[in-house]
């Protein structure tokens, strides 16, 4: 290592070491013979430290930061003569000997002297060796305490800690505990390995406390290539599979075919166009809704395939909305402008009908605990019943308009309406608090992320509206290219962590963006007719569901080379009227 | 088609005579009197419930503008036009505001328009009296 007493800033002190430092006297004359024979033939750049101050291609990557870090690594992992033979090799010492005295004499408990090294160190800021001699000078009291040299320690804290002027509400509470030492004396082995341990306790603390050019961070490089593999994936614009391990090898990217683009099966059990579907939380189930008045409940078995489960029929309007129980055993329904039917998955049974006499429902959502559901009403008000169908409490006034969706934080707490044509309300019913989000267009619909921190909203102008609702409401993301002037489009969020947004289309497509960085990835065409609403499977990031004006609903999946079940066609799309 | 997006109005409320859908309200009544090929014509600051057409510029009894043509959004009857620009500097408070035919209405008390016998032919439009 570079005995090198100055406290010159690394650079400086590398050039010090390379020409004057004794110990690397031998190496220094064999590098001066190894110069003088050849330059070129050297695999190492050797002309000066001074001229390659930065390594890589854009120049910003220090040589002597990168020896020391990945010195420190070597540490960490266990190689401590291949540490100090980098150390020694390239003169750039990890840490200066200094500090390397210090913490010797830390971890030796030798505090005074650490005091006086911790001075030499070369530590610009006054406030940081304050605070690191109190923490030194607290350990030391601690170990008078326990060592019971209680007259000592009463010294020290006196003498030493208090004059330093910092922490005075912890120097209050140390000389209370010498009047009460609450530490009770233990037998002299366990507080000897105790006072071994809690040194190299200390010895972190001080660690953070020191600027990170004085004393690298432990482990600072693996952070870095962390930090690099963080970036990548989240680069990674169609990042929809569980990658079990990211190399370092190679930089981390995932091709378009892991997000769902081919039509796998169409279903054309609707006998009219089908304004709404949702896959069940589990990913096992998926119900449609048509102005045809009828709610499917399909199965999607393990394969992928989906097969009809159970024909729901006793609305007399078309259904607009479905909410899936939190637990998937019930579903919701909503007649526009009718009434809410609440069905049970399993049987198909038709277990509640919730009704205003003289006035409609619009709206429907399933509270966080299972046992009571939300309804907007046609003269703007909310309404709160329990599963027995009693009328638990009512939100008058204008609460909600007769086009809005519902939706419920996953606490439960936050009712979310659209209240007037361009505002939607974000409603603490129990608090009786209400926050707002305000557009320019005129808002169409509107999505809940499976977190509840996100909504996406959908404007007239064409336009999907990301906001962060969790905490400030803030408008965080556009996404744009889609179509819709008439008809209520739905979207919402799907994939691997929720990392993209998919949206129907007046223009028969359905239209897939990265959520972070708003960029449209895919369009998929096949409809013949407006896609009015998507869902993307939670359980199964590669599952797409659409449904469309053309009476079908189509299941996008993986790109897949062929399909051999015997009866489809040759382009692999299996057309399903049923179970199959 | 689709869930139609459909915004319910509140007040004393101009509705398509065919399908009912909300179009206007009456405090959003700037003039009465302006007037179309088929009598008279409301001017409103604000409609709902209507897809635009094309725009096209178009000779007014006031001048040219460039108007486009709207829509009910839910049965398609063309129930009136849009003002997008105004050359004439005296004509521009009609920008961005619509004119609703009051034969392809229904009033707020729900009474229907026979055709004027004074329909004006070849003209629309008219100045703020």
């Amino acid at each position: 290592m570079g005995g090198v007493e100055h406290e010159d800033p690394p650079l400086k002190r590398v050039k010090v070491s390379y020409e004057e430092s004794d110990s690397f006297s031998s190496n220094a004359s064999i590098r001066e013979l190894a110069r003088c024979l050849s330059n070129n033939s050297m695999a190492r750049p050797l002309e000066s430290q001074g001229d390659d101050e930065v390594v890589g291609v854009k120049g910003v990557v220090k040589k002597v930061e990168l020896v020391r870090i990945i010195a420190e690594a070597l540490y960490s992992l266990g190689y401590e003569k291949t540490g100090a033979h980098l150390e020694e090799e390239s003169g750039i010492p990890l840490h200066s000997a200094a500090v390397n005295l210090f913490v010797k004499q830390i971890i030796e408990g030798e505090w005074n002297e650490s005091l006086a090294t911790l001075h030499n160190i070369g530590l610009m800021d006054e406030n940081i060796v304050k605070l690191a001699s109190f923490v030194i000078l607290e350990h030391k009291f601690f170990e008078l305490l326990d060592g019971e040299k209680i007259m000592d320690a009463l010294k020290t804290l006196r003498t030493e800690i208090a004059p330093l002027c910092v922490h005075i509400s912890r120097l209050h509470e140390l000389s209370s505990l010498i009047v009460s030492p609450s530490q009770t004396a233990l037998d002299g082995t366990s507080a000897q390995r105790l006072r071994i341990r809690s040194r190299k306790k200390l010895l972190e603390e001080l660690k953070t406390l020191l600027p990170s050019t004085v004393m690298i961070q432990e482990k600072r490089l693996v952070l870095l290539v962390e930090q690099a593999l963080d970036l990548q994936r989240d680069a990674c614009r169609f990042h929809n599979s569980l990658v079990d391990e990211m190399s370092l090898l190679t930089d981390h990217q995932c091709g378009r075919d892991h997000i769902p683009s081919q039509t796998l099966q169409i279903l054309q059990e609707h006998s009219n166009e089908v304004w709404f579907l949702q896959f069940s939380h589990n990913g096992e189930y998926l119900a449609s809704s048509s102005s045809d008045c009828l709610v499917i409940i399909w199965e999607v078995k393990l394969d992928g395939r989906i097969s009809l489960k159970h024909r729901l029929s006793g609305h007399q309007k078309p259904v607009s909305y479905i909410s899936w129980s939190p637990d998937d055993h019930q579903l919701l329904t909503c007649g526009v402008e009718e009434a809410v039917r609440c069905w049970d998955t399993a049987s198909g049974e038709c277990l509640n009908v919730y009704e205003k006499s003289g006035l409609g429902l619009t709206s429907c959502a399933w509270a966080p605990d299972g046992r009571r559901i939300f309804c907007g009403v046609t003269d703007k008000s909310v309404c709160m019943w329990d599963l027995e169908g009693k009328d638990v409490k009512c939100w008058k006034g204008q609460k909600t308009i007769r086009i809005s969706d519902l939706g419920i934080s996953s606490d439960g707490k936050q009712l979310i309406t659209v209240c007037k044509e361009n505002i939607i309300s974000l409603f603490e019913w129990e608090s009786n608090s209400e926050k707002f989000i305000e557009e320019d267009h005129t808002i169409i619909s509107f999505a809940l992320s499976n977190d509840s921190k996100f909504l996406l909203v959908s404007l007239s102008n064409q336009e999907l509206h990301l906001w962060n609702i969790d905490g400030t409401v803030m408008l965080v993301a556009k996404y744009k290219g889609h179509k819709h002037s008439r008809l209520v489009v739905r979207s919402c969020f799907g994939g691997l962590e929720q990392a993209f947004i998919a949206s129907g289309s007046e223009d028969s497509q359905v239209y897939i963006w990265h959520r972070v960085s708003g960029e449209l990835i895919l369009t998929l065409p096949g409809h013949s007719a407006a896609v009015n609403c998507v869902s993307w499977n939670p359980a199964n990031p590669h599952m797409l569901a659409s449904a469309s004006d053309d009476r079908t609903i189509r299941l996008w999946g993986l790109n897949q080379v062929n399909m051999t079940q015997n009866g489809e066609h040759s382009n692999g799309v299996c057309y399903c009227k049923g179970a199959t | 088609m689709g869930r139609l997006f459909v915004v319910t109005l509140e007040g004393k409320i101009y509705s398509c005579k065919y399908c009912g859908v909300h179009l206007a309200v009456s405090d959003d009544i700037l003039s009465k009197s302006f007037h179309c090929r088929y009598g008279r014509a409301y001017l409103f600051s604000k409609v709902a419930n209507v897809t635009v057409g094309e725009t096209e510029e178009r000779m007014m009894t006031t001048g040219k503008h460039i108007v486009a043509d709207i829509f009910c959004v839910q049965c398609g009857s063309n129930v009136g036009w849009k003002y997008e620009t105004a050359h004439e500097k005296s004509q521009k408070y009609k920008e961005g505001k619509s004119v609703l035919e009051r034969f392809k209405i229904l009033g707020p008390d729900g009474s229907n328009y026979l055709v004027s016998h004074e329909a004006h032919i070849g003209g629309s439009d008219a100045d703020d009296a």
